[in-house]
């Protein structure tokens, strides 16, 4: 029975790591760009969230229609000053422009929040669980799990049905032929770190209901999403968010183990899968 | 001058670079004569300085020839570091042979991280580098051999007297500085040099000329692997402790891309340039903490976006003066 409960925990977990680590694929599936700032870009947005609590009468999940937009701002400013310029075959320049905005930000914060690790004021729907036999369910984890799913049955259907997502995939395959066939680009570029920024935006708020954060998390958070990708599968959706799945499984049962397992655990599956099948569980659809 | 009708000669030494040369080996005779002439708070600067030199030319060595971004060097830091303390504080090894010895713990290291991680494309190696650091990190934290988190002190460099380990760290940082950028600039000079730069050109093109570019890419991570390890080793040993959050730091990453990017890529120029600037901004303004290292991040982002090649890429437009050249150039001279 304790095993089971840590399964559930873990794909309870994994839900919120489900949202950290979609944006990460789309990015990376359109632009072949990783944004180390992708952890830091999150924390801020619940610190952010943290701060406009105590102003704002909302309620939390009111917050999210505020946050949300903030986040789809930010991607726009993070694509249009920083992203398009280092866009090309080469990974160092985008590689040291994020590692760099990931510094300054998570120092940013630092001054600004100071190290002290925040939260959102406690709620009923963050305390609330059910029971099922005898194990205890958090309401708020089943909510971002539910979440998790609705967004990523979202993308995938946004990517294979609408006009935007073929122009996405047109790019992705083939930019300069995409171009020729009337892409623009940067508009999907734009379009997709908006939308990656934005789902961030949607995770922020429920990562400050859930636990705490800090300014230092950051990375830590990027890790976690990169570790999903990869164990689901590069380029797809719904790799990412099996991938997540099992992350959060991983570290769950190492977590029972060893309260100072939990996270190597997750490590040690990330390099297990990437040692049998570099290809990710779910590989590519061609 | 012969009287043959084409005399052709290779050049490879410049007037720049025989200063620099002469520079170099003075600097290098001054540190090892440190001991005698400067006070021990200069001689650990210079420790330190030395070591950074070293750990941000093997990470220019892997970006900027190699085309492999790590931002997970920290580990052979961690490694080396840790293996030392063991051999010489569990099992009495002498200390400075005990640097030598542990570098074979981040050349094992390096051997399976490459291998697995060869797989993940550019970007995502960089992260998986990282990954593989802090599973190292936290598998060390749970090895109570080590101490767990609680990490180890080197006790026995008591039996040396400070004039004695001195002499000792000064020789250790002439052998590492000897190694990593002499080493490198030996290695840039040689053929492979030649398959290293057409690497860092264009990769296929250079496969398409005969570069085993695979084969190319292991040997380089294993050598920085190591070069980054002995540089791991002598700093902890003169701090006298270690433990898996310092050893483990992801700072060190940070560290080597702020004074390769800000110094200049793909030159060892630009490794010595970005290594000062570091070491002076961190003496003058590290009392800021969070505000100075906000400026640092802005600063490697802004020379990502503008000026890839560094100060060394800017100097470069005033004049080829190159301290340390690699090019041949070959005269052709027609003997009427």
């Amino acid at each position: 029975m304790q095993w089971l409960d840590a399964v559930i925990q873990g794909v309870l977990l994994g839900g919120m790591y489900a949202q950290y680590a979609l944006g990460m694929a789309l990015m990376f599936g359109v632009m072949r760009i990783v944004n180390i700032a992708h952890g830091d870009v999150m924390i801020l947005l619940s610190l952010i969230a943290v701060s406009l609590a105590g102003v704002l009468p909302f309620g939390n999940l009111g917050l999210i229609v505020v946050i949300v937009p903030i986040a789809v701002v930010i991607g726009w400013i993070l694509q249009k000053f920083i992203l398009n310029k280092v866009v090309g075959a080469d990974p160092l320049p985008s590689l040291i422009a994020t590692f760099g905005l990931s510094i300054a930000l998570q120092n940013f914060m630092l001054e600004l929040w100071s190290a002290d690790t925040r939260s959102l004021p406690n709620s009923d729907i963050a305390s609330a669980s059910f029971q099922i036999g005898s194990i205890y369910v958090g309401l708020l984890p089943v909510i971002v799990l539910i979440t998790a799913l609705v967004l990523t049955g979202g993308l995938d259907a946004v990517l294979r049905f609408s006009r935007f997502g073929r122009g996405l995939r047109a790019a992705a395959a083939d930019t300069e032929a995409a171009a020729m066939t009337g892409v623009d680009p940067k508009r999907i570029y734009a379009i997709a770190t908006a939308i990656a920024v934005g789902i961030l935006g949607l995770a922020a708020v429920f990562a400050a209901l859930r636990a705490t954060v800090s300014p230092s998390d950051g990375s830590a958070q990027l890790i976690y999403a990169f570790e999903a990708v990869i164990i689901g599968g590069m380029g797809s959706v719904w790799g990412a968010f099996l991938g997540a799945m099992v992350l959060g499984v991983a570290q769950a049962i190492g977590l029972r183990i060893d309260p100072g397992l939990g996270i190597l655990f997750g490590h040690l599956v990330f390099l297990a899968v990437l040692a049998t099948r570099p290809e990710g569980i779910m590989a590519r659809k061609k | 001058m012969t009287s043959k009708p084409h005399h052709t000669e290779v050049i490879r030494a410049t007037r720049s670079s025989r200063i620099a040369m002469t520079l170099c080996l003075a600097l290098l005779l001054a540190l090892i004569a440190m001991p005698w002439w400067a006070s021990s708070g200069n001689i650990r600067w210079a420790i330190e300085l030395s070591c950074y030199i070293a750990i941000a030319q093997m990470w220019n060595l892997l970006a900027g020839y190699a085309g492999l971004v790590s931002v997970g060097q920290q580990a052979f830091i961690g490694v080396s570091g840790y293996l030392l303390f063991v051999l010489a504080q569990n099992f009495g090894v002498n200390p400075f042979v005990a640097v030598l010895l542990s570098l074979i713990a981040p050349a094992i290291l390096a051997v399976p991280t490459y291998l697995l991680l060869r797989r993940l494309d550019g970007p995502y190696f960089a992260i998986g580098t990282w990954v593989v650091a802090e599973a190292v990190r936290l598998a060390t934290s749970n090895i109570d051999y080590v101490n767990a988190g609680a990490g180890l002190t080197l006790r026995v460099m008591t039996q040396y007297s400070q004039h004695e380990r001195e002499i000792g760290f000064v020789l250790l940082c002439a052998l590492l500085l000897l190694t990593t950028i002499g080493g490198s600039y030996w290695l840039l000079r040689s053929r492979i040099g030649l398959a290293l730069t057409a690497m860092r050109d264009n990769p296929v093109a250079a496969a398409s000329q005969g570069v085993n570019v695979g084969r190319l890419r292991f040997y380089i991570f294993i050598a920085a692997a190591v070069g980054t390890g002995f540089a791991g080793a002598i700093y902890y040993m003169a701090q006298l402790r270690i433990t898996p959050s310092a050893g483990f730091d992801p700072f060190w990453g940070s560290m080597s891309i702020f004074i390769v990017m800000v110094g200049g890529i793909g030159a060892i120029e630009g490794v010595l340039i970005g290594a000062l600037i570091y070491f002076l901004a961190d003496r003058l303004f590290g009392e800021f903490g969070s505000a100075y290292l906000i400026v640092l991040g802005l600063l490697t982002l802004a020379i990502a976006l503008y000026a890839r090649g560094g100060v060394w890429g800017l100097l470069q437009k005033w004049g080829d003066h190159a301290w340390f050249p690699v090019r041949r150039k070959l005269i052709v001279e027609d003997t009427p």
